[in-house]
């Protein structure tokens, strides 16, 4: 039995094998460091010999562990004892996998859903008006779904720095949502005039009475195009954007400062505008209440 | 052969005839664009009287002799700057003022920087206004003296009036809003929901180019576009580019406004209405329109789309004075000081109202309106025909 263990070539012998060339291999690359470093042309001064002693030290001692490691893994009993145990892996790896699969499922199926939550909350948006309506549903996407994300809680030692800089992408992109619908409404004043301009020079020609030179078509569209912004500035949908777009970009600038102030500039030997703030605040009280000590 | 309905033939002429004026007058504004220019803004001697902080006190050499016992105080707005009334030679309000014989002096609100964002309307009006009205008492060794205000400036001599009625002998009041509870200007329909809080607090002051581009948003057809289509059709005309450079100058010359009085002014006064209702309190006081007994001269614009009418007009109903007077102008917000036709107006006729009250021989007892032509009407209402004229400046 013991003969035919030694004679056979499977894969404890290979795996045996395997291992004593490792060890070989880096028992050579240590000696051949330990060699270097012995036979230096220049001989270093105490300091740096005592550096150069500790990483060789450092390194000789790793090179024993792995020896003594490998030593035992490349002892044959060892070997068929691991590979013995091999026929239970395959039920281990099926667990793991299953339960890592299970999980990705699960998530999956999460993110579906808020997909169809994304597609739930932009059902009532047709696309007639695509240009309108894509920043609708850009900014109703972004605010319902996808802003999530950015609130997954930071971890670790960077965690509050994470936390600033996410913080200062979300305000951005909100900013930058209600900006474009701002900028869109502006620019509705300049579409509809120029569609009214034809409509009437349309009219005219058919009349007969087009002016003959060019700056009363300008005149007829600045005015057009006046009366429309005086419409526009007046509706409650103009205010709503224009306090929307003012209050996100308040945020952002707040969230921008922060980022700057906390993290980077609280690193660097300058007052922030915190600090200078609180000064200013201070020096504003002190004066208020010597002048009113003057008065009396 | 029957008659074309539109004749092409004529549009197309008068377009290669534009064509070529347009050329021609491309090469001329080059040349007016490339040679000096003289686009100086406040020119008008003045020497530096007072200063604290920020704050200086400007008052004007006389080129005639002073006909008045009383010197007049100017207040402009914390909003842009006073040069606007000294905007050039020949069409400044002041020089108007100098040789009508009126001792003028004019604050200089500066440009307000981060440390002086806690200042409150009180500080301004409490604080900076009354420490230079003192200045001036005891300079002249007088009273009282003539206070104006323009704009927000107007407000805080009306708060200042109203708490110190005892320094005042007369108030004119230009373009100045009172009553923010009206639908004409969209400036008081934007701020009625605004954030003041949120704004405040995240920029400390209230960067003027913010506020400025505010303003052009009230009208981009005119403000935007049509005003550089005019200026690209005159810039052969060097004195027409010499004035549109120094209006530039002047407009986009925008101090930020201190955080504090912002947030008061735009919560008490514009969303609340306060003032008008004699419930705004100041420095811990409540500004009693019914105090300013003082004679009032109110200056307004009919077409004035950043205070209307209707949020000029009330004051002199609400004061305790019985001399008052409301002057409805035909022009807009600027142009009440700037355009010529107001200018041969304008300055004479304060200066005239002034002179009969300087003394204290005559008591005047007149409550009267002057309108030029068609003036709006008293009463609030939702009209917006205001809103639809164009800026006049």
């Amino acid at each position: 039995m013991d003969d035919n263990k030694k004679n056979r070539i499977g894969p404890e012998t290979f795996f045996s094998d395997w291992m004593k060339i490792s060890m070989k291999f880096w028992e050579s690359t240590a000696s051949m460091w330990s060699g270097f470093n012995t036979t230096g042309e220049s001989k270093p001064d105490s300091a740096q010999d005592e550096k150069t002693s500790r990483i060789q030290r450092s390194w000789e001692s790793t090179q024993k562990t792995l020896k003594a490691w490998s030593q035992v893994v490349s002892e044959p009993e060892t070997i068929e004892a691991l590979f013995e145990g091999a026929g239970i892996f395959p039920d281990f790896f099926l667990k793991i996998v299953q339960t890592g699969l299970n999980r990705f499922v699960h998530l999956q199926q999460q993110w579906l859903q808020r997909a169809g939550k994304v597609q739930e909350s932009t059902k009532s948006y047709t696309f007639e008006n695509i240009d309108e309506d894509t920043i609708k549903v850009w900014t109703k996407l972004y605010e319902t779904e996808l802003r999530k994300i950015f609130n997954i809680p930071q971890l670790g030692l960077t965690r509050f720095y994470q936390e600033k800089m996410i913080r200062s992408v979300d305000k951005f992109n909100l900013f930058q949502s209600s900006l474009t619908e701002f900028l869109r409404m502006l620019s509705l004043p300049m579409e509809k005039s120029l569609q009214i301009l034809q409509e009437k020079l349309t009219e005219m020609a058919d009349k007969g009475n087009l002016p003959e030179d060019s700056k009363s078509y300008y005149q007829m569209w600045i005015k057009i195009l006046e009366g429309h912004y005086m419409t526009l500035f007046q509706s409650s949908e103009y205010t709503k954007t224009l306090n929307k777009t003012l209050h996100s970009m308040s945020e952002f600038s707040e969230a921008k400062k922060e980022l700057l102030q906390d993290t980077l500039l609280y690193m660097l030997p300058v007052p922030t505008q915190k600090e200078m703030d609180e000064l200013y605040k201070e020096i504003y009280l002190l004066k208020k209440r010597i002048k009113e000590l003057e008065k009396r | 052969m029957a008659q074309p309905k539109i004749s092409v033939d004529l549009i197309l002429s008068k377009l290669a005839e534009e064509a070529e004026k347009a050329g021609e007058s491309a090469q001329k504004a080059s040349d007016v664009l490339l040679e000096p220019l003289e686009t100086d803004i406040a020119v008008t001697p003045y020497d530096v009287v007072y200063e604290e902080d920020r704050v200086k006190l400007k008052h004007y050499k006389p080129t005639v002799d002073v006909q008045l016992k009383r010197p007049l105080l100017v207040v402009y707005a914390l909003i842009n700057r006073e040069t606007m009334l000294d905007l050039q030679p020949g069409r400044s309000v002041v020089q108007n003022f100098l040789q009508d014989g009126i001792d003028v002096y004019m604050i200089d609100w500066g440009y307000p920087a981060r440390k002086d964002k806690y200042l409150t309307i009180d500080d301004h009006v409490n604080g900076y206004m009354d420490n230079i009205v003192n200045f001036i008492l005891d300079k002249h060794n007088l009273d009282k003296i003539h206070l104006m205000g323009i704009c927000m400036g107007g407000t805080f001599c009306v708060i200042y009036s109203a708490l110190h009625p005892e320094k005042i002998k007369t108030l004119v009041t230009t373009v100045t809003p009172t009553n923010f509870d009206t639908d004409q200007g969209l400036l008081h329909i934007w701020m009625r929901d605004m954030d003041t809080d949120h704004i405040v607090d995240t920029y400390g002051n209230i960067p003027g180019d913010i506020m400025n581009l505010g303003f052009l948003l009230l009208n981009p057809a005119r403000l935007m576009i049509d005003k550089y289509v005019g200026f690209i059709e005159n810039m052969a005309n060097k004195k027409f580019v010499e004035n549109f450079v120094r209006m530039e100058k002047w407009i986009f010359d925008s101090p930020d406004v201190p955080g504090e009085t912002f947030r008061q002014f735009i919560r008490d006064c514009y969303q609340k209405n306060l003032l008008i209702q004699s419930k705004m309190e100041v420095g811990g006081k409540r500004v009693d329109l019914k105090k300013i007994t003082m004679p009032l001269l109110n200056y307004y614009g009919k077409y004035d789309h950043l205070v209307p009418p209707e949020a000029c007009e009330l004051l002199t109903s609400r004061v305790g004075s019985k001399d008052v007077e409301d002057i409805c102008l035909d022009t807009g917000h600027i142009g009440i000081y700037v355009s010529s036709k107001c200018q041969r107006e304008f300055a004479p006729r304060i200066a005239r109202w002034l002179k009969e009250r300087d003394e204290d021989k005559k008591k005047h007892k007149t409550k009267k309106t002057t309108r030029k032509k068609r003036a709006p009407k008293k009463t609030p209402k939702k009209a917006t025909s205001s809103l639809k004229r164009k800026k006049d400046t």
